[in-house]
């Protein structure tokens, strides 16, 4: 008897839970954040102090855009390894646009119309980035991996052609309010970040084409004998990685009132596929929600260990070795929290 | 015969004697034994650590972690000995070099297998690990102190060549090695039950396992060489440039999986060769000085070599799109409308 009404209970609470929609990743990803925020706290006073929380949150957007623009490709059971040099690419586009133009029309032109033009700029050349991804994987059929290996080191040449290898710098001041503003407290950027995660959140959970992208991530023959338009939404997913890059690259550029073509060449597009994991992020499956607070971990990780060992030889360092070993005991945990459910 | 001319290896093959001849008609100096030693032996250890790219390939997975494990592995073993006063030759760094690749090649393995895991995903967390640990506790800064016997090193050539520009220069013992792990490698992969297996668990691993194929082992056996290979890579342009770098091949692992693929290996699994992943990676380092010799300008350099490999990528992958539409039957017009 006594065992029956503690099934029934058992699966009262079950259904609570399930009311919310909450997955065990995203679980798993909110007590490691508290719990790292939490750590550095007590060891490190200086860690929870508005300077430096705003200074996170300074530095998280770009990489976390360019995970946003790795992840919504993955979802849909593809990669995009040149998320970085999309970024890089639209945002020498823009600053030159900038540099070349600026002298000319800063007599009868309002700044604000000069950055307007520059982000679109920005924007577009992201938009065809992303088209140019998506006609190799789509039309041509190479597979997504090599396609955008081979359109990393494209976008890289061009970028290296464009500028002649140099770094552009001497934006409008009024550029650097994206990076550097903030609106009540929050760094604009972060809100960007914030907003775009949001919305891919709702694209991929409440939309039809959200649902579409999902069913082509676990099963692209079963979708596409299901009467879905796969090119179409494989393109529209690429496009929308580009985009979101070319955000990321105006967010650089605005950061850094500098843009370079090797700007983060050698670790970002690992790192947004280090987000990726950590979000929980595999075709089909994996909530949005969950690369926004993969971002945060890093961005705490990496600061808290610098403030943590500031004066031992090599502390920025040590930021990458805890990323690695985050990264592989979420990959195991998650394994024994799936062998659990398997068993029961 | 047919078959030869059919093969990928021979058309890759074609491909770099015609690239080879026109950079040479455009500027003959290109053409001398002095280039090819020279382009042998900056090929050499990415040559290797493909071979270790192309299994992981084979076996349907995506690794790439082994230049953080040259790099580790180098570095390590360079300061291990610095404060030991060594004074001897390289093969003391080879010994440890590999035995220290060969356990994180197992450790990878571990984990891979104890936990079910993707190789890829562990691999990216392995990849900054390693790094991570290479800067923080080994250390941050280049290293220029070599050991006595280590310092003529770069310049122990099998052949001399005196070349009026460039000085004497020649086919570098380390080609050796290199011909040696690649039979080595070549024959697991046709005669043993490893190579069997790495070729049955890229095309159908539920198959491969069905089948009886010893996957664990295989999987082991397959990272521990991936870690060998990566270490021998490691110490060998450590060798070369006369330093030993924390952050070695740092950004390199993409470009060894793209020459591995150009050579004819599948992303997808069950396909590639030994030969095809040399002159994938030949191809590109070909490609990389003779746009030199050609005389384009060096910051267009990167953007041909992009061009390059998206051709390389399209033509298969449409060749590939056509062969599967002819094989699908025709429907007649009346049934479509239906």
């Amino acid at each position: 008897m006594s065992k029956q009404s503690t099934f029934t209970e058992n699966k009262r609470s079950h259904k609570f839970l399930s009311r919310f929609h909450i997955e065990s990743r995203i679980l798993l990803l909110l007590g490691a954040f508290i719990f790292i925020a939490a750590f550095f706290s007590i060891i490190e006073k200086h860690f929870l102090t508005p300077r430096s929380i705003s200074s996170m949150a300074f530095q998280c957007p770009e990489i976390g855009l360019m995970a946003l623009g790795m992840v919504i490709t993955i979802i849909i059971g593809g990669i995009n390894l040149s998320v970085n040099d999309t970024a890089n690419l639209s945002a020498l586009m823009a600053g030159l646009f900038l540099v070349k133009l600026v002298p000319f029309t800063a007599d009868y032109m309002s700044p604000f119309i000069i950055i307007g033009i520059a982000i679109l700029i920005a924007l577009v050349t992201g938009l065809l980035c992303g088209v140019l991804n998506g006609v190799l994987v789509v039309y041509i059929g190479v597979p997504p991996i090599l396609a955008t290996l081979a359109t990393l080191t494209l976008f890289r040449g061009i970028s290296v052609v464009v500028t002649g290898g140099k770094t552009l710098t001497g934006f409008p001041e009024q550029l650097s309010a994206i990076g550097h503003q903030t609106a009540v407290g929050i760094p604009i950027s972060f809100i960007i970040l914030v907003a775009m995660g949001v919305l891919m959140y709702m694209i991929f959970k409440h939309t039809t084409f959200g649902f579409k992208a999902r069913m082509l991530g676990t099963n692209p023959t079963a979708a596409k004998f299901s009467g879905i338009n796969t090119k179409s939404i494989t393109m529209k997913i690429y496009i929308l990685s580009g985009i979101l890059c070319a955000i990321a690259g105006i967010i650089v550029m605005s950061r850094n009132n500098s843009v370079a073509y090797e700007y983060g060449t050698q670790t970002y597009i690992l790192l947004t596929l280090l987000i990726s994991v950590l979000g929980g992020i595999s075709p089909g499956f994996g909530n949005l929600i969950g690369v926004l607070f993969a971002t945060f971990i890093m961005q705490m990780l990496s600061t808290g260990f610098h403030m943590l060992l500031l004066g031992v030889r090599g502390s920025s360092f040590f930021k990458d070795f805890s990323w690695g070993v985050l990264l592989i005991a979420f990959l195991i945990i998650d394994y024994f929290m799936q062998h659990k459910k398997r068993t029961v | 015969m047919k078959k030869l001319v059919n093969s990928r290896e021979f058309v890759l093959f074609l491909i770099l004697v015609l690239v080879s001849v026109a950079i040479s008609i455009k500027s003959p100096s290109f053409f001398s034994a002095s280039t090819l030693f020279d382009i042998i032996r900056s090929s050499l250890v990415y040559c290797i650590m493909a071979f270790g790219v192309l299994m992981v390939l084979i076996s349907g997975n995506v690794d790439i972690s082994f230049v953080a494990i040259a790099a580790m592995t180098s570095y390590s073993t360079h300061m291990l000995l610095l404060k030991l006063a060594y004074t001897g030759g390289i093969t003391l760094y080879f010994v440890i070099a590999i035995s220290m690749g060969l356990l994180a090649g197992l450790l990878m393995g571990f984990i891979v297998i104890q936990f079910n895991l993707p190789i890829f995903y562990v691999s990216i967390g392995y990849w900054t690990l390693l790094y991570g640990f290479n800067l923080f506790f080994i250390g941050a800064t280049m290293n220029f102190d070599l050991p006595e016997g280590m310092v003529g090193y770069y310049a122990r050539f099998l052949v001399k060549v005196r070349n009026p520009v460039v000085g004497e220069t020649g086919l570098h013992i380390s080609v050796i090695y290199l011909v040696v792990i690649a039979v080595f490698i070549w024959w697991m992969l046709k005669y043993t039950i490893f190579g069997r297996g790495l070729y049955a668990i890229g095309g159908n691993r539920e198959v491969a396992i069905r089948t009886g194929y010893n996957v664990k082992g295989i999987t082991y056996t397959m990272l521990a060489l991936v870690g060998i290979l990566a270490a021998i890579a490691g110490v060998i342009q450590s060798g070369y440039s006369r330093f030993f770098n924390p952050v070695l091949f740092m950004g390199k692992e993409l470009d060894v999986i793209a020459a591995v693929v150009i050579g004819g290996a599948s992303i997808t699994g069950g396909r590639g060769t030994v030969l095809g992943s040399v002159l994938g990676v030949m191809l590109i380092e070909v490609l990389n000085r003779g746009l030199i010799f050609a005389g384009i300008p060096a910051e267009w350099q990167k953007l041909v070599v992009g061009l390059v490999l998206i051709i390389f990528i399209s033509i298969p992958a449409i060749a590939e799109q056509r062969a599967k539409r002819s094989r699908y039957v025709v429907v007649p017009k009346e049934d479509k409308e239906e």
